[in-house]
This record gives structure tokens, C-alpha cells and sequence, in this order.
């Protein structure tokens, strides 16, 4: 029989384990480290986005005195293991280029050279000494150049400008759809590069040990595992000669996912001159290189009826991917799986078109799939425009509950324990729509412009098993010889408070207080393989993190049950303690037990052991998802949009603790607020990158972000155990077309019509320019 | 020419003497120079804040003074919040309230707000977020920070009360 034990710290707002360290300034980030000998690397970076290298010169630099090496790219790459494929995670067999350019760079901030000097400033100083002359190429800064037949390509390998070969693929009957439709609607809806920009920028410290013949790299990084498979492999040693160690991490979002060709430079120079090496990014440069994300262009072509059912879409996805292959190269599949959400799309055409530019490469933030929400979002809000049906009346025709009969998107996933169309009634409930269509009638009668807008998502955070490989999420748990608990996660937590979560999903299994677990990550010597993303910490890790300490509750009790000659299941875990259920005076230590383990002869070792390793597959897994709604009042004369009321209706399963759920959504509201009010990576036609500081990339700050309401729904249960499921991605994943949604609606007498996501108050003017409002 | 000097100034109340580079920033000194790695940076420009330091009581961006600023000056780090590694009443309220997730703002935030309640300071929210809006935090939205200044006011007028 298997015991379960009471819950008392899952479903609570515990408070962080991290917040001491955080709040009394005594949290380790990389920057923090000062190793004995260590020297600093500064990157040279290319001025111009496209052009050949002709020469360099680094002689002045290197005869700078405290300057210990500069390096090129022939230089690095004499460094590195020859066998070793294109550096990145993202698979990029088609396209050879080296860490550090050698021939030709692509984009404004790609790698030259790299000096290493006794400090950073004078690091700096020398790289301003480096000469390069440059045969400036063609600037491909949009897909529309790159796509054109005249133009040469970035990558030769390739032939053209695009990254992959597009996709073409069609779900549903399409013809039959599209030929009962009473009209097709047709749009063009545009996201914007902007990008992650997590606080702490990128930087690690590699120290090799010429000794011992290992390199210990210290990162900052979403999980330690990838960056060791990458360094191993590039600088051509064996796994276990690399050890990657990642402490506190100021942010990422998506950007810190493996080792970086930065740090794969640096941690071969630190081999090559046996100090240890701290690179640290400076903020320009990381808006400049570290990476962009969101610049895409979707074609839409919609079945619908009078009655605002939108049977099917065609759609082709061009995807400015930026210069070197990431993740923009193989985003389409997620996008186009995603894309009918939750509601009864019949069927779906999906192309996928990746282009190469000139510009930083794309790659993931958070939710880096939102394109099919974004577009079907405001898709739904110009087909009910255009059909003059009410925004909210037209989602509830196209979704329907699939609490009863789970329904299938026509892409292939079950909407098992979807709850879109219920967090849309209860939306109704918080939101009074009729009284605030007559305020915005009188606010209009007054030459006020308010607005709502509605946005609904899923998030497969797992999503749940059919036919879909969630893969593995592989988690140790032990209990220590002093009756702790110590969990090793593959997860790199880096503000999402998983040393928390997992301590108070393990204390409840384990029936330990929440202050007796220990949460380690950060060392590729101690945690299995994997990493943070993809919103799978709570499902995946968390799931692992309760089997694993269930089982080794069960494994506790059997050896418990022989120290108190009772029976396994009349054991209890409490308080610490392992007791005959009934009897607190059996009481012993759970220390006591783990010795009496410890003691074992060699053949009960094995049965005996208490440290367990899950490997979960995630259980049925579960949608996360939910509606949002924001009330806004745009200021015609300004362009200036203020959010009055943002009020979030979710379902991410079971909650482990409650206040880092909200957390969660409201920074990823924010970043979505930045998005539409405020970022954008821009770059001018010569492909020169325009936001490189935060006095030209705006942050939201706390003027501008407002107090939002969050209502949890009641979950449908997917899973005998296991209901919890991600929440970091969606609120920036449908934060942007509930605020779209919002200022379109301000907008409706003047008629204006929204197909693009940045709308700060330049675009607004430009969008309201010569035109008139209504009095409708 | 001189490349360094010799200042003396308090830091979160300690007496201190140290021979600085001239052209060394205050940050990049208190940070590699006196061991004070709370003080982080987040742009280098003076715009983001998580640099931000008590000189003299009053809040500066450590990242655009030099070092030798700093000589003859009280200073004051989030260190100086947690004296004898027991969190402050700041830092108390801010655990309290889940104000920050990946702390990398933090010390920035808790020195404006240690600027802000000064001098028995009792500010309301919309006074609270406008001298906030200095420092860029990425990860909350800022309601569980604000909320966190809030219990401390409150926090401050039960006590007197």
C-alpha cells in the first residue's frame, strides 16, 4: 500500500529559499568570481553587418603593456578540435562558419578578435588598437532582399538566404473548408524584433587546470549540462574532463541556452595560457550581439462564416532569423503545431519560410512560438470587426469545453484538460463588458479614447501525452546521513524560485519541514543532464522531483519498519521522523534511518540505498493557458497608451506555491507590455544596430507596468499525481495581442486597423495621421 | 602621470583605506576592490540602477563615479541593509512580499528604497513607483517590489502608532 502523505507545503506561498542571499547582497553571480591569476577578456567586434576581412592588425594592441594575448579567429580556431561541428545548439550541419570570423563577418557585433589583459579596462584599451581592413559585402537587413534571387548570400554553404528549406503543410481537408466558407479574410500581421534582456548580461570564468587536464567553467547558463556537451566537444576533450558550474543568474529567458561562441573562445584561451579567464559582456554589446528574437511577417488567409466560425487558415511564416543559424532556423514546426490553440480550427496550410540577414541571431525568449498566438488573436479581432460581432462573442463560437469530450487540434495534439473556454466565462464574471462599453461611449463623447481587449492561449507546459515524446527529465533524490533531504535537478533556475518548489514538493513526500530539503543545481559534476526551458520545470522536474521522493518515502519506511519491527505500511513519515502510525512514542529520527543504511552488508546495499534517480517521462502532462484582458486609454494627441486594469484569468494545474505562480505571470505581462509600448531591436538600412543602449531600447518600468489581477481556474486533472504545469511562458506569450486587441478597440472611430505588435506613440500617430473619428 | 591614489571613506560603517586606480569606477571599485559584490551592474550607462549606492545618504549610480570620488564619503551598499547577516527591515518586507525572482536588480532597488523611507518618509504608491521607476527590473513587473515598500510604511506606522 502506498501511503500519501498529508500535503502541507504544495498548494502554499512558502517564501524563497533563495530571497537571504538574494536580499542581503551575498548571492554569487558570475561577474562575482576572482580567481588567483585570472586575466579578463574583452571581444573585439565587427563596426560593419556584412563585409570580407581583408587583414588585421593587432600588433599595437598586443604590445600594450599588461596585455597578455590577442587573438583572431585563425587563432582560435587553432585552439579548438578540428573535428568539432559550427558551434551552437541548434543543429547547423548545413552552414560551416568558425567561433570567432575569420574570412567574413555577418552582422554589426560579430567576433574579430579577442584580447586578454590584466584587467578589463585595459582590455578595452587595446581592442580599441586593433586595425582591420574590411571589402564591405551587400546589407541584407529584411526578408524580402534576402529573398531575392540578385542577392548574394551571407552563407555561401547555403547558396541562397535561406537558413533551411521551407516547409509546406497542410492539416485538415483544406479544399472543403475553404470551399464552404462564406468569405476568406485576408491580413498580413507582423511581430518586431525585440529581445530577452535579462539584467545580468552574458559572462563566465573558464579556468583550465593544465594538471589535471580539466577545465572548470564557471557559466551563466539554463542548464550546465549543454554547455559542458559543447565546450567537450570544441575544445576536443572527453565529457568528464569539462565541469560547468553555474551559481546565481541575473535573467535569461531564453538567451542563456548553451555555451556561446564567446565562452568557447574563452575557455580555449584559458587552456592555451593557463590563467583562469572572466569574460564579461557589457550591456551594448549584449543588445548588440547576444541575440534577438520575434521579427516575422505572417500571411493570412481565412475561411470563415457570417456567423464568425473560422473554419480553417492558410498561412506562410517568413522568419528573419538573423545571421547565424539558431533558433530561427527550426521554429516554424512549433509554430505551426501550435497555431489552431484551442480552438475548432478544421484545418490549417502552414508554410514556413527562414531567411538569413544581416542582422543579430534569432533566437528563443520567452514563448518563442507566440507568433500563432499574436496572429490568431488578432485575427479573431478583425474577422469579428469586419463581421461586426462582438470580440469576446466571437471566441466563445470557436471554442468550445473539452472538459467532458477532449477535442484534437487538426495539427494533432488532444485538447485534453484544456480550459480556454472556461477562463473566457469566468473572464465574464471579473469583467462587467456591458457596463464598459458604456463608459467608452461616453469617454468617447468626451474625446477619450478607452479600449478592451481579450486574448486566449494554451501553452503546452508539458501539454499532455497522445502520441507527443515529452522526453525525460532525469532527478535524484537522497536522504543525507543527517535526516535532510538533498534533491539533484538537471534544472538551472535563474529567478523562478525552483530551489523552493522542489524543497516543498520533496518535504511533503518525504514529511520533512520545507527548511530541511536542499535544492542542488549548478554543477555538472552533481546533476543529471538537461536544463531549464520550455516551461518544463514545474510538469517535468517537479513530477520527477515527487516520484522520486515518494519512492525514496517508500524506501525510508521499509528500512524504518525493520529498526521498529513493524510493518513498511504501518510506517508514517513525520516531522522528521519515521513512527508506527498511532504510536508517536516509536518516533525515530529519519537521520537514525539513513545511518542504519548506511551500515548495510554489500548485498542489502542495493535495495537498501536511499538515494533514488527518476527518470520521468511526464506523466499525461496537461495545457496550461488561460485569458487575458486589458482596459487601456489611448491619448490621440499623444500616442501615449495607459493600462487602467489588467486582469488574468489562468489554469497552470495545481499550484506548488502560489505567489511564484503570480510572479511568473506578471513578468511575463511586463516583458509583453515592453514589446507593444516600448522594445524594439531596430536596425537602420545599413544594417547598423540602432538600440545598443537602454536610453534607445526602453525597458517597462514601474510607471508604466500596472497592478494586475489573477484569478486561478480550477484545473482538470490529467494525472493520478502529477498536475502541475508551466507557467513562465504565457503571460509574455499573450500579453501582446490582449494589449493590441485593447488599443484597436480605443481606437475603433477612427477606423483604424492593426496588423503590427509595436505600437509606441510615434507608430500610434503615424497609425491615426489623416484620420478622423467616427461617431460610431 | 598618477595613476592611483589613496582615499579613506566608511562603507556600510567600517572604516576603510585603500590605494585606487584613478580611472577605476566606484562600482567596478567596491566590487573587485572591497569585496562588496552585492552592488551589481546592469548597463554601465546609469540607467538601469541595479549600481545604485548611498553616498552620503544620498542615492547615486556607482557605475558613473570614479573611485576617488569616494574619498572622504559614507557609503553605503546593500550590505550595509543586513548588518551581522540578519536581513533588515527592508529586506525583511521585500522576502515577505516575493518582491524579486532573480535578484540581479535587487541591490539597486533596496537602496532607493532605503533612500526613499528616509527620514520617516511615508510615501503612497503613485509617490512610491515614480521614484522607482529609476531602476529596471525584468523579471517581476514590479507589484511584488512596490508591495514589499508598502508593508515597510505600513510596518513603520504601526510601530508608532
Amino acid at each position: 500500500m502506498t501511503t500519501v502523505p498529508t500535503q502541507r507545503f504544495v498548494g502554499t506561498s512558502v517564501p524563497r529559499a533563495e530571497d537571504d542571499r538574494i536580499l542581503s547582497g551575498t548571492a554569487t553571480y558570475v561577474d562575482d568570481l576572482q580567481l588567483p591569476g585570472m586575466l579578463h577578456a574583452v571581444f573585439f567586434r565587427s563596426p560593419l553587418a556584412h563585409a570580407n576581412i581583408l587583414q588585421i592588425d593587432v600588433s599595437e594592441a598586443r604590445s600594450l603593456p599588461g596585455v597578455h594575448a590577442v587573438l583572431t579567429g585563425i587563432d582560435i580556431e587553432a585552439l579548438l578540435n578540428p573535428e568539432a561541428g559550427s558551434p551552437g545548439i541548434w543543429m547547423s550541419e548545413n552552414v560551416q562558419f568558425p567561433v570567432i570570423a575569420i574570412t567574413r563577418v555577418r552582422f554589426v557585433g560579430d567576433l574579430i578578435a579577442v584580447v586578454v589583459a590584466e584587467s578589463r579596462y585595459l582590455a578595452e584599451d587595446a581592442a580599441e588598437l586593433i586595425e582591420v581592413d574590411y571589402e564591405p559585402l551587400q546589407v541584407i537587413v529584411d526578408a524580402a532582399t534576402a529573398l531575392d534571387p540578385s542577392s548574394e548570400p551571407i552563407f555561401e554553404d547555403l547558396g541562397c538566404n535561406l537558413a533551411a528549406e521551407p516547409t509546406c503543410n497542410t492539416h485538415g481537408d483544406l479544399e472543403a473548408v475553404f470551399a464552404k466558407a462564406d468569405r476568406i479574410f485576408s491580413t498580413e500581421i507582423k511581430q518586431h524584433r525585440h529581445q530577452n534582456v535579462p539584467m545580468e548580461c552574458r559572462g563566465c570564468v573558464a579556468d583550465f587546470d593544465p594538471v589535471s587536464g580539466r577545465l572548470t567553467h564557471h557559466g551563466s547558463n539554463q542548464g550546465v549540462g549543454r554547455s559542458k556537451t559543447t565546450l567537450a566537444e570544441q575544445l576536443g576533450l572527453e565529457a568528464d574532463q569539462v565541469r560547468v558550474l553555474c551559481n546565481d543568474i541575473g535573467g535569461s529567458f531564453g538567451l542563456k541556452i548553451g555555451a556561446s561562441r564567446e565562452e568557447i573562445a574563452v575557455a580555449a584561451i584559458s587552456r592555451h595560457l593557463g590563467h583562469p579567464i572572466k569574460w564579461t559582456e557589457d550591456r551594448s554589446e549584449h543588445m548588440t550581439a547576444s541575440g534577438h528574437a520575434r521579427e516575422e511577417t505572417l500571411e493570412v488567409d481565412a475561411a470563415i462564416t457570417e456567423e464568425g466560425h473560422v473554419l480553417g487558415m492558410k498561412v506562410r511564416m517568413v522568419c528573419d532569423t538573423g545571421s547565424y543559424p539558431a533558433l530561427g532556423r527550426h521554429l516554424g514546426a512549433i509554430v505551426e503545431r501550435m497555431f489552431p490553440g484551442p480552438y475548432n480550427i478544421e484545418a490549417l496550410q502552414f508554410e514556413y519560410v527562414p531567411v538569413v540577414t544581416n542582422k543579430a541571431p534569432y533566437i528563443a525568449y520567452r514563448g518563442p512560438w507566440a507568433a500563432e498566438t499574436f496572429t490568431r488573436e488578432r485575427v479573431l479581432d478583425l474577422v469579428a470587426n469586419e463581421l461586426d460581432i462582438d470580440p469576446v462573442e466571437i471566441r466563445f463560437r470557436n471554442l468550445r469545453s473539452h472538459r467532458e469530450a477532449p477535442g484534437q487540434m487538426v495539427t494533432g495534439r488532444t485538447l485534453a484538460s484544456c480550459t480556454a473556454r472556461e477562463s473566457l466565462e469566468a473572464l465574464l464574471n471579473e469583467v462587467d463588458f456591458d457596463s464598459f462599453r458604456s463608459e467608452q461611449d461616453a469617454a468617447r463623447a468626451e474625446g477619450r479614447y478607452i479600449g478592451i481587449g481579450v486574448a486566449t492561449y494554451i501553452e503546452a507546459a508539458p501539454g499532455p501525452r497522445n502520441d507527443v515524446d515529452l522526453g525525460d527529465e532525469t532527478l535524484r533524490v537522497r536522504l543525507e546521513e543527517d535526516g535532510t533531504v538533498s534533491v539533484f535537478t538537471s534544472q538551472m533556475p535563474h529567478g523562478q524560485g525552483h530551489e523552493t518548489t522542489f524543497a516543498q514538493i520533496a518535504a511533503d513526500e518525504m514529511g520533512v519541514d520545507f527548511s530541511q530539503v536542499r535544492v542542488v543545481v549548478g554543477d555538472s559534476d552533481l546533476v543529471p543532464h538537461g536544463g531549464t526551458g520550455g516551461s518544463r520545470a514545474a510538469a517535468m522536474a517537479g513530477g520527477a522531483t515527487l516520484h522520486a521522493a515518494r519512492n525514496l518515502a517508500e524506501r525510508t519506511r521499509e528500512i524504518a519498519a525493520e529498526l521498529l519491527e513493524a510493518s513498511s505500511s504501518d510506517i508514517e513519515l513525520s516531522e522528521g521522523t519515521a513512527r508506527v502510525r498511532g504510536v508517536p512514542a516509536s518516533a525515530i529520527q529519519l537521520a537514525e534511518v539513513a545511518k542504519a543504511s548506511l551500515s548495510d552488508t554489500p548485498a542489502e546495499s542495493q535495495s537498501h540505498s536511499l538515494e533514488i534517480e527518476e527518470n520521468y517521462k511526464g506523466g499525461q502532462g496537461g495545457w496550461s493557458g488561460g485569458t487575458h484582458c486589458a482596459l487601456v486609454e489611448v491619448d490621440v494627441e499623444t500616442g501615449q497608451v495607459r493600462i487602467d486594469r489588467y486582469v488574468v484569468i489562468e489554469d497552470c494545474g495545481t499550484l506548488i506555491n502560489p505567489a511564484i505562480v503570480d510572479g511568473q505571470i506578471r513578468g511575463g505581462i511586463a516583458q509583453g507590455i515592453g514589446a507593444v509600448l516600448l522594445e524594439h531591436s531596430a536596425y537602420d538600412p545599413d544594417g547598423n544596430f540602432l538600440a545598443s543602449t537602454f536610453m534607445d531600447y526602453l525597458l517597462p518600468s514601474t510607471t508604466e507596468v500596472p497592478r494586475m489581477e489573477i484569478q486561478h481556474l480550477e484545473s482538470i486533472p490529467n494525472d493520478p499525481d502529477v498536475n502541475f504545469r508551466g507557467v513562465g511562458e504565457g503571460g509574455m506569450i499573450v500579453a501582446p495581442p490582449t494589449l493590441v486587441n485593447a488599443i484597436e478597440d480605443a481606437l475603433t472611430p477612427y477606423n483604424v486597423m492593426i496588423t503590427e505588435q509595436h505600437l509606441p506613440p510615434q507608430r500610434i500617430m503615424e497609425l491615426l495621421q489623416g484620420m478622423q473619428p467616427s461617431s460610431k | 602621470m598618477t595613476t592611483s591614489r589613496d582615499i579613506s571613506f566608511h562603507l556600510n560603517g567600517v572604516s576603510t583605506e585603500r590605494s585606487v586606480n584613478v580611472r577605476k569606477t566606484l562600482a567596478d571599485f567596491l566590487r573587485e576592490d572591497c569585496g562588496a559584490t552585492g552592488t551589481h551592474l546592469g548597463c554601465e550607462h546609469g540607467v538601469c540602477g541595479a549600481c545604485t549606492i548611498l553616498h552620503n545618504g544620498e542615492p547615486v549610480r556607482s557605475c558613473l563615479m570614479l573611485a576617488v570620488q569616494a574619498d572622504g564619503t559614507e557609503l553605503t551598499t546593500i550590505e550595509g541593509l543586513s548588518p551581522q547577516g540578519e536581513l533588515g527591515a527592508i529586506p525583511r518586507a521585500m522576502k515577505s512580499n516575493y518582491a524579486f525572482q532573480c535578484g540581479f536588480c535587487t541591490p539597486g532597488f533596496l537602496i532607493s528604497i532605503a533612500a526613499l523611507l528616509q527620514d520617516g518618509n511615508r510615501p503612497d504608491e503613485r509617490s512610491i513607483r515614480e521614484v522607482l521607476s529609476g531602476n529596471i527590473c525584468r523579471c517581476t513587473g514590479y507589484e511584488s517590489i512596490v508591495n514589499g515598500v508598502i508593508a515597510v510604511v505600513a510596518e513603520t506606522e504601526a510601530s508608532e502608532s
